[in-house]
């Protein structure tokens, strides 16, 4: 697949945006002194901002955007109708939560706004992570590690953003870094997993469709005389130049730099940021370097998301298989 | 009903007659719009087709094919296409025709990306994305004489490759020749079942199957063979 820049920095900017919430108002809720309310309200903008300048980034992705209001009107099968939905309403949930933290107020009803922005801000996540999820020819994309991946870094580099900002306003408490440490871990562990599950090994590369069954060999579409050697091959694909397929599927990403790539989204992702929290978070500007390595890392990450992920058109473009 | 095409790969030949026809008949058709075509007598030349063809070899010789495929959008009982559309743009009538609403598409992609035979091509001119209409403007007008109420691409097709009909009467034609010939469906096991159906080539005497080509082959051999070995 093409990796589109403004999807690469939509998900991962509403993603550590929505992460940023999730764990504002979950430390909130269980934790509620562990931050200060100004750091609570800052972190919270924080995150209600990345979050906005990821959807206007995904508005970018349109061909025709003054029909993007329309897009809120198929919740009921389409996950793209879903995330537009949640988020729409997230915005008023989360910015009336923040104007009662910052105004210190609201009690019980505050306490209200923090769950339901929690909820929502997982629920966002979710939808995005599932509009990917749910796409049938995109076999690097149809897995549970998919969404268990958007959740998970979501929440690793909201903690990270968060870590910096605690630093940097108050002293930060062990238990936020350790959980951060903990959601880095397991975001690694699960992307690393998920590399694992789409690789040329994997069972479902194995099964993955082939050109021959793309054409219906298997149904019958072969020479004359009993089959022997049942291969297909692409002659002519019928266009002299690109075409929309080739230009949105036809995407060729390189091995080596394949390897290069995940090698940077992997140190910088991963790497740089974890190694500040091992050392105990010193110095904020240390962790704000750490935070934008991070988020460097991740766009690495979802742009290979991208550019590993190959449609089934291909397969009619030539490819054996995908 | 269940609208739909059957595609003769026996019979088809690959000239593209069908993706023109289409072509032809659609850049006019209020259903869509217009199909754009970018820089059409440029350098190189590209542009939105609701029909493209293609070719491939199977097996080796002497037992290869050449195979022309056309493919076009097949009308799924179980659309992705419609059900990830956010706005509601995509659509499927009663009729089984898959049809994108210009006025609400807001060309986002999603659909083109849940197609796994990549029948939808985004128009950058307009911002929206087109398919196949199945001529649907063509086949229910009563305007025209009867035989020509089919798609551009069935009437065009030189060599009757490729028919029109409905896959709900088993007494159709195209519900015929899909049990007789044994028609399939393009990747059935991704679930969306596709209603169009491909003929399979037929099994014809081979000209110079296996057997032939052994017996040509045992023959080269032994006359390279001869001048070495005392028999």
């Amino acid at each position: 697949m093409k990796p589109a820049l403004s999807i690469v920095f939509f998900t991962v900017s509403s993603g550590a945006g929505l992460g940023l919430l999730a764990w504002i108002t979950l430390i909130d809720l269980f934790a509620s002194e562990a931050l200060s309310p100004q750091v609570q309200w800052r972190a919270a903008t924080l995150g209600l901002v990345l979050l906005a300048a990821g959807l206007a980034s995904s508005v970018l992705h349109l061909a025709k955007p003054q029909n993007a209001w329309r897009a809120l009107s198929r919740f009921r099968t389409s996950w793209l109708s879903r995330e537009a939905i949640l988020a729409t309403v997230l915005f008023p949930v989360a910015a009336t939560y923040i104007v009662l933290t910052a105004a210190r107020s609201g009690g019980a009803w505050r306490s209200f706004l923090a769950v339901a922005t929690c909820l929502l801000a997982w629920a966002v996540l979710f939808a995005t992570a599932m509009i990917y999820a749910s796409l049938k020819p995109i076999r690097q994309w149809r897995t549970p590690w998919t969404p268990a991946n958007y959740l998970l870094l979501g929440h690793w580099s909201g903690a990270l953003l968060l870590a910096t900002i605690v630093v940097a306003y108050d002293a930060a408490p062990r238990m936020l870094l350790a959980l951060a440490l903990l959601v880095g871990v397991a975001a690694l562990a699960a992307k690393l997993t998920y590399w694992a599950s789409i690789g040329e090994k994997a069972a479902g590369a194995r099964t993955a469709p082939t050109l021959e069954r793309a054409i219906g060999v298997p149904a019958g579409v072969h020479g004359p005389g009993p089959m022997t050697v049942a291969q297909a091959r692409l002659l002519d694909a019928g266009h002299s130049h690109g075409t929309f397929l080739t230009n949105e599927f036809g995407f060729e990403l390189a091995r080596q730099h394949a390897r290069f790539l995940r090698g940077a989204a992997l140190a910088l992702g991963f790497g740089v940021p974890l190694a500040w929290l091992l050392l105990g978070a010193p110095y904020w500007q240390v962790g704000l370097g750490a935070a934008a390595c991070g988020i460097i890392g991740l766009l690495a990450e979802r742009w290979l998301f991208f550019a590993e992920a190959r449609h089934t058109v291909r397969l009619y473009h030539g490819d054996r298989r995908t | 009903m269940k609208l739909g095409l059957v595609i003769d790969l026996d019979t088809c030949v690959g000239c593209h007659a069908c993706a023109t026809a289409c072509k032809e008949w659609n850049a006019s058709s209020r259903v869509s719009g217009a199909l754009s075509d970018y820089e059409p007598f440029g350098a190189e030349p590209s542009g939105v087709w609701f029909n493209r063809v293609r070719h491939y070899e199977v097996g080796e010789y002497p037992a290869n094919k050449t195979i022309n495929f056309p493919m076009s959008c097949l009308h799924c009982e179980d659309a992705d296409c419609v059900t990830v559309c956010p706005t509601g743009a995509s659509y499927k009538r009663d009729d089984g025709i898959v049809l994108v609403d210009q006025d609400k598409c807001m060309g986002c992609n999603l659909c083109a990306w849940a197609c796994p035979y990549g029948a939808r091509e985004l128009d950058e001119a307009t911002g929206t994305m087109k398919k196949c209409t199945l001529c649907v403007d063509r086949v229910y007008d009563k305007m025209l004489p009867p035989e020509d109420r089919q798609p551009a691409c069935v009437l065009a097709c030189p060599t009757h490759a490729r028919l029109f009909g409905d896959f709900d009467d088993p007494q159709s034609e195209v519900s015929r020749v899909t049990a007789e010939r044994g028609g399939f469906a393009l990747m059935p096991e991704l679930g969306l079942k596709p209603v169009n159906r491909y003929l399979p080539p037929r099994q014809p005497k081979p000209v110079m199957g296996d057997d032939e080509a052994r017996r040509l082959l045992d023959r080269g051999l032994a006359s390279l063979a001869s001048p070495v070995i005392r028999r």
